[in-house]
């Protein structure tokens, strides 16, 4: 049992052993699995095949199992390592502490995106990108999408999508009609010109790496997807007479059968059941605020 | 001004209407198991030499250009921020077959018929020349990866 911290709530200690322990994976080659494993599983609605990480009811369990395993072994680094959350609701600009060379590391330049600063530059040696959509092989970011500009959401609009009392409604995948917190919170339907929703949106914020295939060469992706899970348990807890759905596989009949997994299926690769991830707590707990 | 962060101009918009994706019909009830539709085999490390994978994508038809050849449907054929857009209809699951500078742009369809791209993933489009040109928006001026993407998509 350990606890996840708000990164604003950081000693500049447990900053840098973060850091340090990130990058010590990247070194040892065990890093960019993380990277081809998410875009494995991100499948779109629009064709055929199990979606697993995107657009689907597992969204929330399979990034929580996606997270544990990558911290577990973040922990055979350091054991006293664990994934901080951004609160980007509450941390929502571009000279916020995370971007410090300490941390995260800065925005993108002008001329490449390019990350320039802190220990995810490329000039530091420690972080080549291996698997990219683009042959560039430095981390790029492009802090608000200056070209379109965008916000990260805020607690108004994460408001809105936490008072939604249904999990997920058939049938499971990101159309407009398809009324549930996870939908809603994952954030496709929106215009390209307002950018995405909530979760959606936070990628695009970042941009370059984080708006592409590969977000998770951004170590930033763990950051915000352990908000992301924050979110599920505040959900859970707001609504405690509402679990996950579909409860039960669904019918040979069902449309959406072997596309969408229930309750009770295990979740390639973990061979992990939504049941068994629904409550964090044994496994670990956040300290809020 | 760079490429990046240079205002994207949208003129001259000719979109194409929304296309039937035949495939995408015949397709469905294709067992689970096998079609975890991801592109994890269209990622390859870029510092790495040629693997079997290069043979069956020159087994391909191609064009000169590294597109599909003329038994694809041409959709549009433009310039956009420097870089060369092309896009085709095609038998994939997606519909369509996008190129960035003669490079494959591996894209996705979502189920209201919208596309996603690699480059631009979490920001859907109505129509692949909006695709296109989103995914210039954020890569600027990078070559994307000469990888597998055409192959892996179609294999699956």
């Amino acid at each position: 049992m350990y606890t996840r911290v708000n990164q604003r709530h950081l000693t500049s200690a447990q900053r840098s052993r973060f850091v340090e322990a990130v990058v010590q994976l990247k070194r040892m080659g065990a890093y960019d699995k993380y990277v081809t494993l998410h875009a494995r599983y991100f499948a779109a609605d629009g064709e055929s095949g199990l979606r697993m990480a995107h657009m689907a009811p597992t969204f929330f369990p399979w990034h929580r199992q996606f997270l544990l395993t990558f911290e577990r072994e973040l922990q055979t680094v350091d054991p006293g390592v664990t994934i901080p959350y951004w609160d980007w609701t509450a941390d929502r600009t571009a000279d916020s502490p995370l971007w410090d060379a300490d941390f995260m590391g800065g925005n993108g330049r002008d001329s490449d995106g390019q990350v320039m600063t802190g220990p995810f530059a490329y000039q530091g040696g420690n972080w080549p990108i291996t698997y990219g959509v683009t042959d560039e092989k430095y981390l790029t970011r492009s802090l608000g999408r200056p070209d379109r500009p965008i916000a990260l959401p805020t607690a108004a609009e994460l408001g809105s999508a936490l008072a939604m009392g249904t999990y997920d409604t058939a049938p499971w995948n990101s159309a407009p009609a398809t009324k549930g917190f996870r939908n809603k919170f994952e954030g496709w339907t929106v215009s390209p010109e307002k950018g995405g929703y909530l979760h959606n949106r936070v990628h695009q914020w970042i941009g370059g790496h984080m708006t592409g295939g590969t977000s998770p060469n951004d170590p930033v992706f763990w950051l915000h997807h352990a908000f992301v899970d924050l979110i599920w348990v505040r959900w859970q807890r707001r609504h405690p007479h509402a679990g996950y759905l579909p409860a039960k596989p669904l019918g040979a009949k069902d449309p959406q059968h072997g596309r969408v997994m229930s309750l009770t299926e295990a979740m390639p690769p973990f061979g992990v059941k939504p049941s068994a991830l629904l409550d964090h707590r044994r496994f670990y707990t956040y300290e809020e605020s | 001004m760079s490429g990046r962060q240079a205002a994207g101009r949208r003129g001259g918009e000719r979109e194409e209407p929304g296309m039937v994706t035949r495939r995408r019909m015949l397709t469905t009830g294709l067992s689970t198991a096998a079609a975890v539709s991801g592109t994890a085999v269209a990622l390859r490390p870029m510092l790495t030499a040629g693997s079997p994978a290069d043979g069956k994508a020159a087994g391909r038809a191609a064009g000169k250009d590294g597109v599909p050849g003329d038994h694809d449907a041409p959709l549009f054929d433009e310039i956009y921020r420097g870089r060369r857009i092309q896009g085709f209809r095609t038998a994939s699951e997606s519909g369509v077959a996008l190129f960035v500078d003669g490079r494959p742009l591996h894209v996705m369809r979502r189920v209201d018929g919208s596309w996603i791209s690699m480059a631009n993933h979490f920001q859907p489009f109505l129509t692949p020349l909006a695709t296109a040109r989103g995914a210039v928006d954020v890569i600027g001026h990078a070559p994307l990866t000469d990888g597998t993407e055409r192959v892996a998509h179609d294999d699956h």
